[in-house]
């Protein structure tokens, strides 16, 4: 059977309760088509994972579909802060686990090669790592450097259940390019059970073939390939299209209040049957058409 | 020649600059240390190397973004990796010289707090978190801390450490087993040190047209002062150009 599938096919395929990565970065390459499948699906009780907590983390913390989430801070850049994740923090519906950036890497990291934990020098001494130990205190521990005796914080590896990857380019195999910066990405691909890859353009695998060094997913670990243009829209996608400034604003002023998120939520996920009414509903072509991005800049 | 004209963010921008050493690697969050790092490879760091932590190296924008994750901050990069690449192989590594870091707050020890403001145990509101600045605060040779000079954000105690800086003072950083630590403290007011021994914020100039009553009613505590402070160097007016054609033309960091 083949792995191309819907959007509604891919968010099917997880369960309540699912540790799930996502490849969101701030106000870019976010989950956030797949993010609204998963509301509109009634999908709950997750736990989220990203190094740098972003706008697909967000909308379903605001939604009420995460339990927890492992992640070293974040934002939506100037636009605001990441209001439905403090909120839920500051009432305690939300179990945060937060980290560094980097410390969330290493459990990636640790999750991808297959080790039993990783050392790090992070959070040595911050209030972060006291409270993680109230919090996860099963995730962190110390281990002696074998060779010099030294003492080391280490942490537990991560191993999501899914990575879900929005991507630029990728086959139907799950073969897959990312242009620009990573961040986590390949760390999280690797370190998870298997991928969701939704990719902005389908290309044969003989295209792939022709560029293989650019292949940052391998389509042996992608359970589910869904072809979805614009799925990280209102965030960027660098060298397809721009962030929508005017929709994030949007969504940051809407993200201020439970009564007006709500609105939010009626209005752009509730309200639509799928993405494609979505995008009609964002403006359709022409709004579209003025995020395409320029190909010397890549937004 | 020194400029007359500058705003406090132009002059605290100058200062992050005259911080960084030619040949030196920085690690740099977005704002006010984007326009300093800029600036002095601009001037006399040319062989400076810029790091972002999502794995961004040596861009040259020529549009303004509005974090990290705008692809405008990107542009004309020389390399576009990853954190592990970044933080793991350069910062953890132990490559980078110099780390800008800022915030809701800071304290006597340099301590930085970009988590919470209140009683992490009771009401509390959250904020950005850590992102890479605990990593950069933990690794990096050593750092600079560049806040507004207010009460507020100059605190005996800040109310969460994200990012250590000589913690209680002392030796209490070096016993929890890191390296580095913060050597100056920028505000829009003053340049500020710290103790080589007792650690705690030490004044080192005043900018300016700026009294040492203005610095010490706008802090929450007392730091050292020693007998003679001297007024902070002004920006050239090369700096200022530069900031204000080149760098940062719709004038969105440096005000």
């Amino acid at each position: 059977m083949g792995k191309l599938a819907t959007l509604a096919e891919a968010v099917a395929s997880i369960p309540s309760g699912t540790h799930v990565a996502l490849s969101g970065f701030a106000i870019t390459r976010c989950n956030m088509a797949f993010a609204r499948e998963v509301i509109r699906q009634g999908i709950r009780g997750l736990t989220v994972s990203q190094c740098v907590g972003a706008m697909d983390a967000d909308l379903l913390v605001g939604a009420g579909a995460v339990e927890r989430m492992i992640y070293g801070g974040g934002s939506l850049d100037r636009f605001g802060r990441l209001n439905n994740v403090n909120r839920a923090i500051e009432s305690g519906t939300l179990i945060a686990e937060e980290y560094s950036s980097l410390s969330v890497a290493f459990r990636y990291l640790a999750g991808a090669l297959g080790l039993p934990f990783i050392p790090t020098r992070s959070l040595r001494g911050s209030d972060i790592l006291a409270r993680l130990q109230q919090i996860a205190p099963e995730n962190i521990g110390t281990v002696q450097d074998p060779f010099t005796g030294d003492e080391w914080l280490a942490l537990r590896p991560l191993v999501p259940d899914v990575a879900v990857v929005q991507v630029q380019v990728a086959d139907e195999e799950g073969n897959a390019w990312i242009f620009g910066p990573r961040w986590d990405n390949e760390e999280q691909v690797k370190a998870s059970q298997r991928v969701i890859v939704i990719t902005e353009q389908l290309v044969p695998t003989e295209i792939i073939r022709r560029d293989p060094e650019r292949t940052v997913i391998p389509g042996f670990k992608v359970s589910h390939v869904v072809h979805l243009p614009f799925s990280a829209h209102p965030t960027s996608v660098y060298r397809v299209y721009d962030y929508d400034a005017e929709h994030i604003r949007e969504y940051a002023a809407a993200t201020r209040t439970v009564e007006e998120f709500r609105a939010y939520l009626e209005k752009y996920v509730f309200g639509v049957q799928d993405h494609w009414e979505y995008l009609e509903l964002i403006g359709g072509m022409k709004r579209l058409t003025s995020l395409m991005a320029d190909p010397i800049l890549g937004y | 020649m020194y400029a007359e004209d500058y705003t406090p963010f132009e002059l605290m921008a100058v200062a992050g600059a005259r911080e960084l050493k030619d040949g030196e690697i920085v690690a740099v969050g977005i704002g006010l240390p984007v326009v300093a790092s800029f600036l002095a490879k601009r001037t006399h760091a040319p062989r400076l190397t810029i790091l972002f932590e999502l794995g961004i190296v040596d861009p040259e924008p020529i549009h303004t973004g509005v974090g990290l994750a705008d692809p405008r901050v990107w542009y004309r990069a020389k390399v576009m990796s990853s954190f592990v690449d970044m933080l793991g192989m350069v910062l953890h590594r132990g490559l980078v010289d110099v780390g800008f870091l800022g915030g809701l707050e800071t304290d006597a020890y340099g301590n930085l707090n970009t988590t919470l403001l209140g009683d992490p145990r009771g009401t509390f509101t959250h904020s950005v978190g850590s992102g890479g600045a605990n990593d950069i605060a933990s690794s990096a040779k050593r750092t600079v801390i560049i806040i507004r000079h207010q009460a507020r954000k100059l605190k005996e105690a800040v109310s969460f450490v994200t990012s250590p800086g000589y913690l209680q003072g002392g030796s209490a950083r070096e016993a929890a087993g890191l390296r580095g630590g913060p050597v100056r403290v920028i505000t829009d007011k003053a340049i500020f040190g710290f103790d080589p021994h007792s650690k705690r914020l030490r004044l080192e100039s005043i900018h300016p047209r700026i009294t040492l009553e203005d610095v010490l009613a706008n802090m929450g505590f007392q730091p050292l002062v020693p007998d003679q402070v001297p007024v902070t160097e002004p920006p050239t007016v090369e700096q200022i150009r530069l900031i204000r054609e080149e760098i940062d033309p719709e004038r969105i960091y440096a005000g």
